[in-house]
């Protein structure tokens, strides 16, 4: 059979058919898009870093004595690790769409974004933006609040020893504060242990940990603490 | 119509370039690696010479209508070799046909070379063989082994035409030559 000349059925094809590569633009405009992604990757990878880590180290460590090893299961930052972990993916996914994202093994791009989603997110933790993000969602975004760990409920309960509330009267060793049921108790602080980073003042959230008295809006407090992340900061006010 | 000997001067980058302005130097391009990727085209699959060609065809005006997407970082050959591999692959697909080997004689050659084959007198007997054991790989292992041994490919250049990572690509040349030559013997 006679070998046919390829190259010149092809080229006259492209010349009767009018067909003109595709414009540069296009392409760069993909290729600006995959950066873009990863870069969004990071960034999303970074902030999640950031507040997981806010949570972890204000978290009601302090509680494990009280609840056990269930309160910490409970307390721990599912939602931000899920999202770390998604966008670990993700990331991986459009970095291997850039042009040479094909060549490096699977465990070094995702070795590479850990590296830089730690960097960028303990930044921005040390910047405090960790918790300026996770309170900032926490009261735009009403369905954040129904996927995490319900602090304000967890810290609501009386009965069982745990107060949240607004201070809104400071009487030496008695304070008034109001919670987030809009109920003003009387606080009995003059025994209480106080952490250093809370502060005794009208306006400031607390947390407290006591005993109430039976049938009463009277609470003694044992140990006081700051509301840190996770608490409503709007939680607490007078009807 | 521009100049064979004006063309063999130049890169494939700036002939690219060059297409870019007037697609009269894309035939130089073309021409130079026509024969390479029929020859490809035809080892990776079980078409025959026309069906081939046809591929091929498609080949040039899908690389020439993508033209801007080429990239200098990459080299051109990986990236036209990766656009016939993607053709014909998807072609196979279309016909549902178990693709298969189609090898000359500095095919076998090679590879007997690269795998330390005792020659037989017998040319053709070899081609079976080697025809034989290599269908009987499964398709990631034969297609980097014809990469590596009849294209003569480099590990990075095949990583670019198949899109994966370089140490996969050599993990996959080490197993698969483990397996051609297990498959071969078994033919003795």
């Amino acid at each position: 059979m006679e070998n046919k000349d390829i190259s010149q059925i092809a080229f006259e094809k492209i010349k009767e058919s009018g067909i003109k590569p595709i414009s540069k633009n296009v392409f760069n405009l993909k290729r600006v898009l995959f950066w873009s992604l990863v870069g969004f990757a990071v960034l999303v990878g970074a902030v999640s870093f950031s507040v997981t880590l806010s949570i972890l180290f204000n978290n009601d460590w302090y509680l494990y004595n009280k609840f056990g090893f269930g309160f910490i299961l409970k307390s721990l930052p599912y939602f931000w690790v899920i999202c770390l972990l998604l966008f670990t993916i993700l990331g991986e996914f459009y970095y291997r769409k850039t042009l040479l994202g094909h060549r490096h093994r699977l465990m070094t791009i995702i070795g590479a974004y850990i590296i830089l989603t730690v960097i960028i997110g303990s930044i921005l933790y040390l910047f405090g933006l960790g918790e300026i993000i996770e309170q900032s969602i926490s009261a735009n975004v009403p369905v954040y609040n129904a996927v995490i760990f319900d602090r304000n409920g967890f810290w609501s309960q009386p009965e069982e020893g745990l107060l949240l509330g607004k201070i809104i009267i400071v009487d030496g060793s008695l304070i008034k504060i109001v919670d987030a049921d809009s109920v003003i108790w009387d606080i009995n602080i003059g025994s209480a242990s106080i952490d250093k980073q809370a502060k005794i003042g009208v306006g400031k959230i607390i947390k407290i940990i006591g005993d109430k008295k039976d049938n009463t809006i009277i609470f003694n407090a044992e140990e006081i603490y700051p509301a840190g992340n996770g608490i409503n900061q709007d939680c607490c006010t007078v009807r | 119509m521009t100049n064979h000997e004006d063309c063999n001067e130049k890169s494939d980058s700036e002939l690219v370039k060059l297409s870019l302005d007037n697609s009269d130097h894309f035939l130089c391009l073309t021409r130079r690696y026509e024969d390479k990727l029929l020859r490809y085209i035809m080892r990776i699959s079980r078409l025959d010479r026309e069906d081939a060609e046809d591929i091929l065809q498609d080949v040039f005006i899908k690389t020439y209508y993508n033209l801007n997407e080429f990239n200098p970082d990459l080299k051109f050959s990986s990236w036209i070799y990766r656009i016939a591999h993607n053709q014909t692959i998807s072609e196979i697909r279309k016909k549902s046909i178990r693709p298969t080997i189609s090898l000359e004689k500095e095919d076998i050659d090679r590879f007997e070379d690269a795998f330390d084959i005792v020659k037989d007198i017998d040319n053709s007997i070899d081609r079976q063989k080697i025809d034989e054991a290599l269908s009987m790989l499964d398709e990631k292992y034969r297609e980097v082994l014809i990469l590596r041994f009849l294209d003569e490919k480099d590990y990075v250049e095949i990583a670019d035409i198949l899109k994966k990572p370089t140490s996969t690509v050599g993990n996959l040349i080490a197993r698969g030559k483990i397996l051609f030559k297990k498959e071969y013997e078994k033919l003795k």
